[in-house]
């Protein structure tokens, strides 16, 4: 494992995502429907959603990030880049690395344009002084999704069914994460109530890091065995 | 209660360890321990656990004498449960030897046991409902290991489309064994993360050794060994099966070649 090797790999993503601009635009472009989808069907303009807005949240996000898994490995499998990455001398946990760090990117950027938009729209309670709380929950969780997600995309765009494989995988082997963030960032914005309350908090955020670190290593292990033979 | 689960479940983990690590262990066991063999040990077994979980075992009293019946199906819940998750370790177990040994034979059994896993599963969420509808009185209830094995059921199911997924049968065995891996490092996390939330509900099998009277104890331990033998059976069976299909493609091959 070779640090520049890493960065080569990713800053090939992003050269081609900035060229093409397709990645991170659709993506965004999702979570704004999203946003607005929200608004009608848990009728915002009434209802305070501050409470679910962790929810909303990453019910946003966790879609959003299937979108751009599956685009970084689709580009990769239909121009032969992937077999280009192989033939190339790095080892496999190299190209793992890389491609993770991609998705943590792309997603990391989608995420800064957005977290603004959907404050705006459904956060009345000010949550500045918690921002830190906020942005470590949400770069926890990322590397999470990141890490499982690379892992099930590598998987599931070698199948017959392509992308359609990918929900069906990744969403279930994410759920512990998910609750886990739902709970850290629902409580960055809406505030700790009680102790009881911060307790739960501050144990989502070590399931959250013990997540990360089991994840890694396993995508690490395993890495190995699903790209190419 | 956790801790005799887990005393009384080592026997298979060592017989599995064994069977798997000696070549001689493994033939005298496959041997020894038909599938016939399995089968009627653990049917028989399951019955008798069944009676004495019915005649023997007395039923736990609540409150002011307020019996109650639907107690019952706690020695054939908690079994069917437990197994479920030894057929979920097994599938990973067996993924992977796969991996690292390339035998076909380890592909089979990994599928057999995930698929024996995922069948009992559907039984703990059968069983559960029936509890919840006569406890509670309504069909779903998102208590903690209800939901807990709901998602595993979600996870499981994406096993057999992954397997379905794959065009080669090589590709086919490399992912499925990477997947089991993978689903069964979510197990735990899956139970952990669901108590996160804290449950509206109180636990009301009060599982701890203490409260089990020793007829209770030996019905409930009886169903356990019984189910975990059954389920063997099951997965041997399913191995064979899937050895039987594999000679039958190679005997086509050479008729039509």
């Amino acid at each position: 494992m070779n640090l520049s090797q890493i960065w080569a790999i990713v800053k090939k993503d992003v050269v081609s995502e900035l060229r093409t601009k397709e990645m991170v635009v659709s993506m965004f472009l999702f979570v704004m429907l999203a946003m607005v989808i929200f608004n009608y069907a848990f009728g915002a303009e009434k209802n305070d959603l501050t409470p679910y807005a962790g929810g909303l949240l990453w019910t946003a996000f966790l879609f959003m990030s299937m979108l751009g898994l599956n685009r970084s490995f689709v580009h990769e499998k239909d121009e032969g880049c992937l077999d280009g990455l192989l033939l190339s001398p790095v080892d496999r946990s190299t190209i793992l690395l890389g491609k993770m760090l991609g998705n943590l990117i792309f997603l990391i950027i989608v995420q800064v344009l957005a977290v603004p938009v959907f404050a705006v729209f459904f956060i009345e309670v000010n949550f500045l002084g918690r921002l830190g709380q906020f942005i470590l929950s949400i770069l926890l969780s990322d590397i999470g999704i990141s890490a499982v997600g690379t892992l099930l995309a590598t998987i599931s765009i070698n199948s017959k069914m392509r992308d359609m494989l990918l929900p069906i995988i990744f969403l279930p082997v994410s759920i512990p994460l998910v609750i886990a963030a739902v709970i850290s960032t629902s409580g960055a914005l809406a505030g700790a109530g009680s102790p009881d309350e911060l307790q739960q908090i501050s144990s989502a955020m070590k399931f959250l890091v013990a997540y990360d670190i089991i994840f890694l290593l396993v995508a690490y292990a395993l890495y190995d065995f699903v790209v190419g033979e | 209660m956790k801790a005799i689960y887990l005393l009384y479940s080592l026997p298979i983990f060592v017989i599995a360890g064994l069977v798997v690590y000696f070549p001689t262990a493994r033939r005298w066991v496959a041997d020894f321990f038909t599938t016939r063999k399995l089968g009627v040990a653990g049917f028989a077994l399951l019955m008798v656990g069944l009676y004495l979980a019915f005649f023997v075992a007395p039923e736990p009293v609540v409150g002011e004498g307020k019996k109650i019946f639907s107690q019952k199906i706690f020695y054939y819940h908690v079994p069917v449960a437990e197994t479920s998750l030894i057929g979920f370790i097994l599938g990973a177990v067996f993924g992977g030897l796969f991996l690292v040994k390339r035998e076909r034979r380890y592909d089979f059994l990994s599928y057999a046991s995930v698929e024996v896993g995922f069948l009992f599963g559907l039984l703990v969420e059968w069983t559960g409902v029936i509890w919840t509808r006569s406890e509670w009185g309504t069909w779903w209830e998102w208590e903690p290991r209800l939901t807990t094995y709901l998602i595993l059921m979600l996870m499981y199911a994406g096993y057999f489309v992954l397997r379905s997924a794959m065009a080669e049968e090589s590709s086919r065995a490399r992912f499925a064994a990477v997947y089991s891996i993978i689903a069964a490092v979510s197990v735990p996390l899956t139970f952990f993360s669901i108590r996160l939330i804290p449950s509206v509900h109180p636990i009301v099998f009060t599982s701890s050794g203490a409260q089990m009277e020793p007829p209770m104890l030996a019905a409930f331990l009886i169903s356990m060994f019984g189910m975990a033998i059954f389920s063997l059976a099951l997965i041997r069976a399913h191995y064979s099966i899937q050895l039987m299909g594999e000679e039958v493609e190679y005997l086509k091959d050479r008729l039509g070649g």
